[in-house]
């Protein structure tokens, strides 16, 4: 299947082809899936725990800390509590380029900012979003300065300094699993430690921030394996809507050990934080996949941001103001180091990594464009009591396409600050609401499920299984209608049979049984919006819709669960909010 | 291998805290840290990083089959 | 005659306390890391190695004073000891050190990481022999005062001294083996074999304690 040594292969182990991920994969060196469920813990003796606090703050990332931070300083109690430990989970560890607009240091306005992002993202930016952005970023840079963000590589610590001196309390290792919803608002979260011998934990709040960053596939090459859209899914299931679902992120890893993160990245990782100014491009979209799906491996050497004047016909549109002069730093062809950070400073490889090989961050989507459908400019959601912040937040700040550098980071630091003052507004004029009895015990018995299935399905093998579905090319990047109904086909039989048979046999893989379910349904919902936009765009590209559609497309896919249960989509049109609240 | 192996471990728990991916524990009965779940590293160096006393050594080959988009 | 056997002595003293923990540490099945680091785990190593050694370097070891001058020995002594304490005070230091150098969390916060995980024995005990050492540093390097001023004759400050550092050794050989990055089956076998031998002679010397050795011991036990 791949022979030694060759530069364009993946190394011996590392590589299964779709044939194989689809069937083979439980033989290849996980746990038995054949064995009977023994869980070293029982499901009956894990005790309940309730906490109760004015705004619970669900992720422990850049926007997680602000959103306790600032909600705590307007005055609300606050709870924050995190599937990892506060920065040193989700994507914030690895970002090392915060995007500051100086007024003093800009040569252009923030409305010439505003519009050169609307310019590049081809309308599908929300420009109350990245104006607010811009308005913002110094204050909480500032802020991170303060706490010694930009002081060294790790930002546990520098996140602990304000958390600390406010005395707000953390509950960490806990995976929240879902949002209650009572009487039309929201009530709470309940979820597992993971420690110990497990604990499910119900917490009562007047508001929740869902700051749980963005989720993929658990896929190879970047470090996004921790998420799984945790927030959008169990926004979703108390009838929020969710958007962004279409658009990709185009990271690439290396073919020389392909799920090292850390290698592929260079010294990104071992670097001390940093801030940039205004610097808008059109990046990390598909244009490498396109180039790939045309080509095959390995790459022609020309940058991606340039594939039309190269030999290679069609594929994603760049803007001419945004495409790379010949010869400057292509955005992720480089064959010598890794593709630029998503708005980030450029690294400097370590070399000799191999050729580019994609679907490095399957599953997730440009940052800020996939997530909570807001209603307003304060991250509040079409559920009542319910906010998002962050990549965990539809805001489309940047757009389908990465276009402003280091705006992630800021973005998610912008808005966890005001998300975490709407929601200690919100607070002050609501009771904690009731939870009946029988819903808690109902959540309960959902929540520990797998650990109490003698036999089932393994989420390593449902993963893989979606995976081998999910992440070849032809399915997830270069998209067209009959793939992705055959790829829907097999989502809805993971979806309808294998979701209700997950089994764990402990706490972790309790933890990898919930982040599968979610992924099956961030699966649906991807490719039914992917169906549904018939144009391409940005990071959404169709070999059976290649142009973009002004007449039609100027909005985005909103997806909420209808009354029967099923997935429904709608449009939103580009510069609106939602019809309703 | 992923996450490789631990050497000169003294069981403050840091790594286990700062894993996103919950792949370290302690094991109870020795204090120390064991790569419990190694299919599930990310290979993102954290815990190293984290470690007070450098006791982790990565490698970056993962335990199980890869999926990327082509090859 | 005398001169070889004292050369055979010291080449084979320094073959057992200076190559062979060289030689288990570059069999240890333990990954190498940086120059700095190598080296610094040496080092570490070969002063825990010298703080044992120390009970052959004493009155405890019969052959080797027999074959050496007292003072020497003495000399020696103070010297290893001094320059052995020194590092060892040094080596939750030099642990943190080479964070300087590299990305990941810095090195005081690795140090109070380190230091205050006292759910962890290992830690504890390292603790513990760190003071003790102290103390016997100190106390040696104040011996002339503190006989003086409590009366003591050499013997009794010589107990207090042996005594110390037997608990000292323990303590610290225990805290070694708990947490060392090298103490495997082969270095740590090796620590815990030189210490109880140094220990059985001193407790020879403490507990079967004859005024003046004999002086036709029989060859070098070393
Ligand atoms: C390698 C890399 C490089 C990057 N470089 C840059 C850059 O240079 N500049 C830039 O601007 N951006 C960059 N980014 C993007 C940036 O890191 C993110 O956009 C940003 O950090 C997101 O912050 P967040 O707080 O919204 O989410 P995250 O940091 O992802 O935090 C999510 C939090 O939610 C928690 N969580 C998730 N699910 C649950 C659950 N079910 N229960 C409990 N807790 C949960 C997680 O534990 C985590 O604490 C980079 C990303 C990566 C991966
Ligand atoms: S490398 Fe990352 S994912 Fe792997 S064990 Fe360490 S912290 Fe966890
Ligand atoms: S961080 Fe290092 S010393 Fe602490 S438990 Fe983990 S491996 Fe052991």
């Amino acid at each position: 299947m791949t022979s030694k040594n060759h530069p364009t292969h993946p190394n011996r182990r590392t590589f299964l082809g779709l044939a194989g991920a689809a069937t083979g994969l439980a033989a290849a060196g996980m746990r038995a899936g054949w064995a009977e469920n023994r869980p070293s813990v029982a499901a009956a003796d894990i005790v309940g725990n309730v906490h109760e606090t004015d705004v619970l703050v669900i992720g422990g990332g850049m926007a997680g800390l602000f959103a306790a931070v600032k909600a705590h300083d307007a005055g609300a109690r606050v709870l924050l509590v995190s599937k990892g430990r506060l920065g040193s989970s989700g994507l914030t560890p690895f970002a090392k380029g915060f995007f500051v607009f100086d007024p003093k240091t800009e040569k252009g306005s923030i409305d010439d900012f505003v519009a050169g992002v609307s310019r590049s993202a081809l309308g599908t930016n929300n420009p109350v979003y990245t104006r607010q952005l811009a308005e913002h970023s110094l204050a909480r840079a500032k802020e991170l300065s303060d706490w010694g963000f930009f002081d060294q590589t790790l930002c546990h610590r520098p996140f602990l300094k304000p958390i600390a001196e406010r005395g707000i309390p953390r509950l960490e290792r806990v995976m929240i699993t879902d949002l209650i919803r009572q009487d039309g608002r929201i009530a709470g979260a309940a979820g597992f430690s993971l420690d110990g011998d497990g604990a499910v934990l119900t917490l009562r709040a007047r508001a929740v921030i869902l700051c749980t960053g963005a989720g993929g596939f658990k896929p190879n090459g970047f470090p996004v394996c921790d998420l799984t859209h945790d927030g959008s899914v169990m926004a979703y299931r108390i009838g929020a809507r969710v958007t962004g679902k279409e658009w990709n992120d185009g990271h690439v890893t290396r073919s020389t050990h392909p799920a090292a993160c850390y290698d592929a990245w260079g010294d990104m990782f071992d670097r001390v934080p940093g801030t940039n100014g205004v610097e808008i491009h059109h990046d990390l979209g598909v244009d490498v996949n396109y180039v790939a799906y045309k080509t095959g491996n390995p790459l022609p050497g020309g940058p991606p941001g340039m594939v039309e004047d190269s030999a290679i016909e069609g594929g994603p549109v760049t803007p001419a103001e945004f495409r790379r002069a010949p010869g400057g730093p292509p955005p992720g062809a480089d064959n010598d180091r890794p593709p630029p950070p998503p708005g980030g400073p450029e690294g400097k490889g370590p070399g000799r990594m191999g050729v580019p090989m994609g679907g490095a961050s399957a599953g997730m989507a440009i940052h800020k464009s996939e997530g909570l459908v807001p209603i307003d400019d304060r991250g509040t959601s079409t559920v009542p009591g319910l906010f998002a912040a962050g990549d965990a937040l539809g805001s489309h700040m940047a757009g389908g396409i990465y276009t402003q550098i280091g705006s992630s980071l800021a973005g998610s630091a912008v808005q966890g600050a005001i998300s975490g003052e709407a929601a200690a507004e919100y607070a002050r004029g609501v009771d904690l609401a009731q939870l009946p009895e029988a819903r808690l015990a109902e959540i309960r018995s959902d929540i520990l499920a797998p650990l109490t299935r003698s036999a089932g399905y393994g989420p390593a093998w449902v993963t893989q299984t979606l995976q081998g579905v999910m992440i070849p090319n032809f399915v997830l990047y270069i998209k067209k209608e009959s793939m992705m109904r055959a790829a829907l086909a097999y989502v809805e039989e993971l979806r309808d049979h294998h979701i209700p048979m997950l089994r764990a046999a402990d706490l972790h893989e309790l933890r990898l049984a919930h982040e599968t379910a979610n992924m099956i349904l961030t699966a649906e919902m991807k490719l039914r919006a992917s169906l549904m936009r018939t144009e391409s765009r940005c990071s959404h590209y169709r070999l059976d819709y290649p142009e973009i559609d002004d007449r039609n497309w100027r909005a985005w896919i909103n997806i909420f669960q209808g009354q029967d249960g099923t997935m429904q989509l709608e449009k939103q049109p580009f510069d609106s909010w939602p019809a309703f609240g | 291998m992923t996450i490789k192996s631990i050497h000169g471990c003294i069981g403050c728990g840091e790594c286990v805290q700062a894993c996103p991916c919950d792949v370290i524990r302690l094991d109870p009965d020795t204090g120390k840290a064991v790569i419990a779940y190694p299919a599930d590293c990310q290979i993102c160096h954290l815990c190293r990083m984290y470690c007070p006393v450098d006791a982790i050594e990565m490698s970056p080959e993962k335990s199980i089959p890869v999926i990327v988009a082509w090859g | 005659m005398q001169v070889s056997f004292k050369s055979i002595t010291i080449a084979a003293g320094l073959g057992l306390l200076v190559l062979m923990p060289l030689g288990l540490y570059f069999v240890a099945d333990v990954p190498r890391r940086s120059l700095l680091k190598e080296a610094l785990s040496l080092l570490t190593i070969v002063s825990f190695v010298a703080v044992i050694a120390q009970l052959f370097l004493a009155r405890s070891d019969r052959a080797v004073n027999l074959l050496f001058k007292a003072p020497t020995v003495q000399r020696i002594h103070r010297i290893v000891g001094y320059g052995a304490i020194a590092v060892l005070a040094l080596h939750p230091f030099l642990i943190v050190l080479p964070r300087y150098f590299e990305a990941g969390v810095r090195p005081l916060d690795a140090l109070v990481t380190m230091l205050t995980t006292f759910e962890s024995l290992g830690v504890v005990l390292g603790l513990i022999a760190w003071g003790l050492m102290m103390l016997l540093g100190v106390m040696a390097l104040f011996r002339m005062r503190l006989i003086r001023r409590f009366g003591l004759r050499y013997r009794g400050w010589r107990a207090v001294h042996g005594g110390l550092a037997a608990v000292f050794l323990i303590t610290a050989l225990w805290h070694a083996m708990a947490l060392g990055r090298h103490t495997g089956l082969m270095l740590g076998g090796f620590l815990i074999a030189l210490a109880a031998t140094g220990l059985g002679l001193l407790a020879r010397l403490y507990l079967l304690e004859r005024p003046r050795p004999q002086p036709n011991v029989q060859g070098a036990s070393t």
